[in-house]
C-alpha cells in the first residue's frame, strides 16, 4: 500500500511547539498556503521531524531548489500533454465561481507537488547514505519567502467525507492507487464534489496505463538528480535517526512511499491543468519567486 | 434552494490579490443584498426571486465569507468590506445601487451610506450592527485565536448550529442550516469563520454615529423584534438618528429574520424598493 497507516498525520489545526513552529516555517519557506500530507506525517515522527527541518530548511529557500521544482514541473507537463486530456471541466458544469477556484487550487498543488518531490527526494537519498546536496556553497540566491497574494488556501474536505458522493470517490482512489490514506490534491478538489468526480474518471485509465508509470519513474529519477545538487548539505543519516530515538526503517518507508507516490500526484495535476492552460504555459511556474530582498545582510 | 445550487450559481469577481464570489440574478436597477456573521449569500435565497422580479440582484459573500477568498492574512473588518463592495461595484460598472444589510452586512451598508453616499440610492437595514451593538458574546468567544487549535471544524460548526438557533423564533429548516454553515465545515472554513469573528469591532460603527444624521438615501430599518443578538432598541435609536428613516417592527421573529419570515421581509423590501 502506498500512502502511510502510521504514524499518524499531525493536522496543522492540531499542532503545537516544535511541530507548529516547523509548520509555520515550512509554509514561509516553501510559500505555500497550507501543509501537505507528507509534511503531516513526518510530523508524526516527533524527534525525526525537528531535526530533519532543521537540515533541508535552508536548501528550500534557495533559487537552486526552485529552479529545480520547475524543471520538475516543466517535465511533467510535458508528459503530461503526451498522455492525453482528461476533460473534467466540461463534464463537471461548473459554476463560474467554481471554476475559477479549481483553477485555482490546481494551481496551487501545481506549484507545490514539485517542491514536495524534490525534497522528498533529497531526504531519501540522505537515509540512504547518500550525502546529497553540495558541501560548500557560497552565495547562493535566497528567494523571498511567504506564501504568494493570490495563492488559493489549502482547503480539504474531511478524510472521512460526509458526502457518499465523495466518498465513493475516495474508495475507488485508494483501491486503484493502493493508498491507506487520501492526498491532500484529492481533499481540496473534493471540494466540488462533481469534479473531483469527473476528475477521476478521466485520470484513472490514464494512470493505468504503462506511459503514465514510465514517466512517473523519469520524473523520480529527475527529482533525484535535482536533489543531488541542492545546494547545502542534508546529514541525515540512518544511524542519527535510530540516535535520535525513531525507527529508521519506518522513516525510510514513509519517505519512500511518499517518492512513490509524488510524480503520479504531479502527472495528475498537470493533466487537469491541461483542460484550462496550454501546455506552454502550464510549464511556467504559476507562481515565479522573487528574489530575497535582506536587509542588513544575509539570514 | 440547495446551497450547493446556489454555489453554483455564483460568478467571481477579482479585485487585487483577492476574489468575490456573488450571484447575479434578475435585471433593472440594481440591489445589493449583504449578508452578516456567519452566514454568506445563501442566506437571501429565499428572497432572491421576489426582489429578481424587478431588480437586478446581486448578493456577493463578503471577504473571508461563503465562497470569496478565505486565504489567511488579510483584513475582514467592516471597514475593508466596504472598500471591497465599492471595488466590486466599480468592477461591474454599477455607480449607484440600492443596498440591503444584515447583521454585519448592515455594517458595512451603514458604512456604504455615510462614507461612500454617492454609492447608495436607497438603504435598507434589518437587524443590523451599529453603535456599541456587537460583537455579541458568542461570536467574542469564537473570535478567539486560541479556537483554532481547540475546537476541530466539525465541533466549531456543531456548536455554531446550536448557537444559531437562538437566532430564530420559528425552527430553522435542517437544509437552510446546514447550507448556512457549509463554508465553514473545512479547517481553512473554520480558521477563516475565527479570523472574521476576530475582525468584530465596535469602534467601526461607532465612529460613523456622528454622520448618520447627514445620510441621505432613504432608509428603511426591519427588525425581527424578539432577537436577543441585535435587541429592536437599536432599530429604534438609527431610526431616529437616520432622516427620515422608517422602522418596520416583524413579529414572531429573531434575528435571522428573513428565515423566519421571508414572505413578509421580501415583500417588506420590494415594496420600499418600488
Amino acid at each position: 500500500m502506498l500512502g502511510l497507516g502510521k504514524p499518524k498525520p499531525v493536522d496543522e489545526y492540531e499542532a503545537h511547539g516544535e511541530t507548529e513552529r516547523i509548520y509555520h516555517q515550512l509554509r514561509q519557506t516553501v510559500r505555500v498556503t497550507g501543509v501537505n500530507l507528507n509534511f503531516r506525517t513526518w510530523a508524526g515522527f516527533e524527534h525525526f521531524f525537528p531535526a530533519m527541518w532543521d537540515t533541508v530548511q535552508p536548501n528550500l529557500e534557495t533559487r537552486i531548489f526552485e529552479d529545480a521544482a520547475d524543471q520538475v514541473r516543466a517535465q511533467a507537463v510535458h508528459a503530461a500533454d503526451l498522455l492525453g486530456r482528461v476533460g473534467a471541466v466540461a463534464e463537471a458544469d461548473l459554476g463560474e465561481s467554481q471554476a475559477f477556484q479549481v483553477r485555482a487550487a490546481l494551481n496551487l498543488y501545481h506549484y507545490v507537488n514539485p517542491k514536495m518531490l524534490v525534497l522528498t527526494s533529497a531526504v531519501r537519498l540522505a537515509l540512504e547514505g547518500e550525502s546529497p546536496g553540495q558541501p560548500e556553497s557560497t552565495d547562493v540566491e535566497l528567494i523571498a519567502r511567504g506564501a504568494p497574494a493570490g495563492m488559493y488556501p489549502m482547503e480539504m474536505v474531511d478524510e472521512d467525507p460526509e458526502s457518499n458522493q465523495v466518498e465513493k470517490v475516495f474508495r475507488d482512489i485508494k483501491k486503484t492507487l493502493g493508498l491507506s490514506q487520501i492526498n491532500s490534491d484529492y481533499r481540496t478538489l473534493a471540494l466540488w464534489p462533481d469534479y473531483l468526480e469527473a476528475a477521476w474518471k478521466g485520470l484513472k485509465p490514464i494512470t493505468q496505463r504503462d506511459e503514465y508509470r514510465t514517466a512517473a519513474d523519469v520524473l523520480r529519477e529527475r527529482s533525484r538528480t535535482l536533489a543531488r545538487r541542492l545546494p547545502h548539505p542534508i546529514p541525515l543519516s540512518p544511524e542519527q535517526v535510530e540516535a535520535l530515538g525513531e525507527d529508521a526503517d519506518e522513516v525510510m518507508q514513509t519517505t519512500e512511499r511518499f517518492e512513490q507516490l509524488l510524480p503520479g500526484l504531479i502527472l495528475n495535476i498537470a493533466l487537469l491543468a491541461l483542460d484550462w492552460a496550454e501546455p506552454e504555459a502550464l510549464a511556467r511556474s504559476p507562481f515565479p519567486a522573487p528574489a530575497a530582498q535582506l536587509a542588513g545582510g544575509a539570514r | 434552494m440547495k446551497w450547493r445550487e446556489f454555489q453554483r450559481m455564483q460568478k467571481v469577481a477579482q479585485l487585487g490579490d483577492r476574489f468575490l464570489s456573488y450571484v447575479d440574478q434578475g435585471s433593472g436597477d440594481p440591489v445589493i443584498l449583504l449578508h452578516g456573521i456567519p452566514t454568506w449569500g445563501y442566506l437571501w435565497q429565499g428572497i432572491i426571486p421576489t426582489l429578481a422580479d424587478s431588480h437586478r440582484v446581486l448578493t456577493p459573500d463578503l471577504l473571508g465569507f461563503g465562497y470569496s477568498d478565505k486565504g489567511d492574512n488579510f483584513d475582514r473588518s467592516i471597514t475593508r468590506q466596504a472598500e471591497m463592495i465599492d471595488a466590486w461595484l466599480e468592477a461591474l460598472g454599477i455607480e449607484r445601487t440600492d443596498v440591503v444589510g444584515h447583521d454585519i452586512g448592515g455594517g458595512v451598508a451603514l458604512r456604504l451610506a455615510t462614507l461612500f453616499p454617492q454609492r447608495v440610492r436607497r438603504l435598507c437595514v434589518m437587524n443590523t450592527v451599529c453603535y456599541d451593538s456587537w460583537p455579541v458574546e458568542m461570536m467574542l468567544q469564537l473570535g478567539h485565536p486560541s479556537v483554532y487549535r481547540k475546537a476541530s471544524a466539525k465541533t466549531t460548526t456543531a456548536g455554531m448550529k446550536l448557537g444559531l438557533k437562538q437566532g430564530f423564533a420559528s425552527s430553522p429548516d435542517d437544509e437552510i442550516m446546514e447550507g448556512l454553515l457549509a463554508p465553514y465545515s473545512t479547517e481553512v472554513g473554520k480558521l477563516s469563520l475565527i479570523r472574521n469573528a476576530a475582525a468584530l469591532n465596535t469602534n467601526l460603527t461607532t465612529e460613523i454615529t456622528r454622520l448618520l444624521p447627514e445620510v441621505r438615501a432613504e432608509t428603511r430599518i426591519l427588525w425581527g423584534e424578539d432577537d436577543q443578538f441585535q435587541p429592536v432598541e437599536y432599530g429604534e435609536r438609527l431610526a431616529w438618528d437616520i432622516p427620515g428613516a422608517r422602522l418596520v417592527r416583524i413579529p414572531d421573529a429573531r434575528h435571522f429574520v428573513m428565515l423566519d419570515q421571508p414572505d413578509e421581509v421580501a415583500g417588506q423590501i420590494a415594496s420600499f424598493l418600488r
